[in-house]
């Protein structure tokens, strides 16, 4: 489902030096897997996770995400690869301040295909419902909890159906509890078929991942099962 | 991303800010609403001049022998200039006009209208071909009558303006409109005056009848068939074979400035004074009128400027909204569009409020110069013209002003890096 060979990403860094994040990594995550890729801050997950996802264009090496090869995309057809391939959910949620939950949920929506109709709306309550959410439908995100905030994250994210789901640090902002709910969210998710890439450095999202990948030196230099699992 | 998704997108903004909105709106309406008022104004003063104070007819050319100068004696207008005149290919028609070279005068001492009037006056004539009237005789034939019957007589419809808003309030006569004068006879006795001493023979007295009003007769006198002004002359023993002048008519306009050519050729001179006249007036209203355009187009481009510095704001403070939606599928046409859209709708409201408000603008003036204005002639029901390009065209212009500032923050909002700005 995901492939990335040779991937090498830098930044320009202060002194004119350039700050190298990813050196050459290759990854393989399989359909239906629940990947977490773990590492310290600055080490490139969000990078990594940038670059998959087709939000980050500027690095060098092969991406393929459902069987499509990133590199070789313009931007309308990236932008297309986001909207229906994949979803992302990230720590500080990034929904719109202005817009409703429901508007929120809807936000993919608007950049598809068709104009959105009804079977939009009932995929959005649909999705509202699943997470608890749909009685605060018409409120805005500032009147919500962090871990509400989360919850439509997810749900948009879900919108369009996506084969694949991004998570960057997707309980860092939560506390231990409401990250818990996430996280069991994430695995029945999971459970369902979708295939889970989540970058964090929390033991307890590692721990709930079928395989966990360690990025160091802009390298995935060691991965192995998940504890959890293997019990 | 779909037209109906960008507009519904493009509404939850426009909602959300609209404060905002409203005052980028403000400045495109007032550019917009002075300009739509300024053009009006310039074409509804130039429909004035063209068609009530100068009604000059592009087709006509009007000729007159030339003076007697050092060096020439100028050129007699008789008949065979005439027929030199009209065997040039770009001539309709041509139409003889001869002064009555004998003074006249009119003592009217009767009912006027209802007043009482009692009133010498010199009165000045002129003989026309009946051809360069007809249109506009109302009453009877336009011909030399018998000898006992009264002379046709066709008056100016400015001459009878200037009589309604000036003459008749300060003697306190009664204001006439133009199916009222019509029929109007009143005394004449050519080859008399009360200023110049009376030429040889006896005067001839006789009756006019106004039979029509026209914007070719005679300013200032009145204006009677050609044959009648020959017959005058002759009994006053006056010139009555060449003529004062002749009205050409040209068979398209663009064939106007080869007749004049030609007409100089022959050395004739042209007289054109009503026309230029008309264009020095016209010039000066065109070129005032250009002034306050230019001075609504610089507010259209101020408000431009506004859009942008306003957009590039909020371009900068939705920087990361903006990164959301490319990372829910939004490309950067869909970026660029929904921006570019945005300031569409602003344009659109502005422009369209500006018309509106010009258009209000204008009926007030209107009707306060209808009532406030003192009566003057040639005064017009509305000083303004607003015809439709006019009207679209301030509303063009309100979307045109707001795009083009909207461009290059466009293509800012467009350029934003998601990956950049959505790291946490």
């Amino acid at each position: 489902m995901i492939s990335a060979h040779r991937l090498f990403k830098s930044y320009p860094g202060t002194d004119k030096a350039e700050v190298r994040v990813l050196e050459g990594l290759d990854l393989e995550v399989a359909e239906g897997e629940f990947v977490a890729v773990v590492g310290p801050s600055g080490s490139g997950k969000s990078t990594l996770l940038h670059i998959l996802g087709g939000l980050d264009v500027h690095y060098s090496g092969e991406v393929e995400v459902a069987r499509t090869k990133l590199q070789y995309l313009s931007d309308r057809r990236l932008a297309r690869f986001r909207n229906r391939q994949v979803g992302f959910v990230f720590q500080s949620f990034h929904l719109v301040p202005n817009l409703s939950v429901l508007q929120n949920v809807l936000l993919p929506a608007f950049f598809g295909a068709e104009s959105i109709d009804k079977s939009d709306h009932r995929r959005a309550d649909e999705l509202l419902e699943r997470v608890g959410l749909l009685a605060k439908r018409d409120r805005v995100p500032s009147q919500l909890s962090g871990g509400e905030r989360q919850r439509v994250a997810i749900a948009r994210a879900l919108l369009r159906r996506p084969r694949v789901l991004l998570c960057d640090e997707p309980t860092g902002n939560l506390d231990l509890q409401t990250g818990d709910e996430i996280i069991a969210l994430f695995r029945q998710l999971h459970r369902e078929g979708l295939t889970v890439l989540a970058v964090t450095h929390e033991e307890r999202i590692s721990g709930a991942a079928e395989r966990v990948l360690n990025l160091r030196g802009g390298l995935l230099v060691n991965s192995h099962q998940s504890q959890e699992l293997e019990r | 991303m779909t037209f109906g998704s960008l507009l519904a997108l493009v509404r939850i903004n426009l909602r959300r800010e609209a404060r905002s909105v409203f005052f980028l709106a403000f400045g495109v309406a007032l550019g917009v609403g002075s300009l739509v008022f300024f053009v009006s104004l310039g074409l509804g003063v130039g429909k004035v001049i063209r068609e009530k104070l100068f009604a000059v007819d592009q087709l006509l050319v009007e000729v007159a022998p030339s003076a007697i100068s050092l060096g020439s004696f100028g050129t007699a207008l008789n008949q065979g200039v005439i027929d030199r005149l009209s065997a040039l290919p770009q001539v309709a028609a041509v139409f003889r006009k001869m002064n009555v070279r004998v003074p006249a005068m009119s003592r009217y001492d009767g009912d006027f209208f209802g007043s009482p009037l009692r009133i010498r006056l010199e009165i000045l004539a002129v003989g026309v071909d009946p051809g360069l009237l007809q249109r506009d005789i109302q009453l009877g034939d336009f011909n030399d009558p018998p000898v006992d019957q009264p002379i046709p007589g066709v008056i100016s419809t400015r001459m009878l303006e200037i009589y309604n808003k000036s003459f008749a309030p300060a003697r306190n006569l009664p204001q006439l409109s133009g199916s009222l004068v019509v029929g109007f006879t009143f005394p004449v006795e050519f080859n008399s005056s009360m200023i110049v001493p009376s030429a040889r023979g006896s005067p001839i007295r006789s009756q006019v009848q106004v039979v029509g009003l026209s914007d070719r007769a005679l300013l200032a006198g009145v204006t009677i068939p050609l044959a009648t002004a020959i017959r005058v002359n002759r009994a006053g023993l006056v010139d009555a074979e060449t003529f004062s002048g002749a009205t050409l008519v040209a068979k398209r306009a663009d064939q106007v400035p080869i007749i004049v050519a030609e007409a100089k050729k022959m050395g004739l001179k042209i007289d054109d004074r009503e026309r230029q006249l008309a264009e020095s007036i016209g010039l000066a209203v065109t070129l005032t009128t250009s002034a306050l355009t230019l001075l609504s187009i610089l507010i259209c481009v101020l408000a431009a400027a506004n859009i942008a510095q306003t957009l590039f704001a909020s371009v900068r403070a939705r920087a990361r909204e903006i990164g959301i939606m490319q990372s829910v599928g939004a490309s950067q046409t869909d970026i660029r569009n929904i921006i570019l859209s945005e300031a569409t709708a602003i344009g659109l409201a502005g422009g369209a409020c500006g018309t509106l408000g010009a258009l209000g603008l204008e009926f007030l003036a209107d009707r306060l110069s209808g009532s406030y204005l003192p009566v003057f002639p040639f005064k017009p029901e509305s000083f303004f013209s607003s015809p439709w390009s006019v009207l679209l065209g301030g509303v063009g212009l309100g979307v045109v002003a707001a795009v083009l500032g909207a461009y290059a923050p466009s293509r800012r909002a467009a350029a934003t890096d998601p990956a950049q700005t959505l790291s946490d």
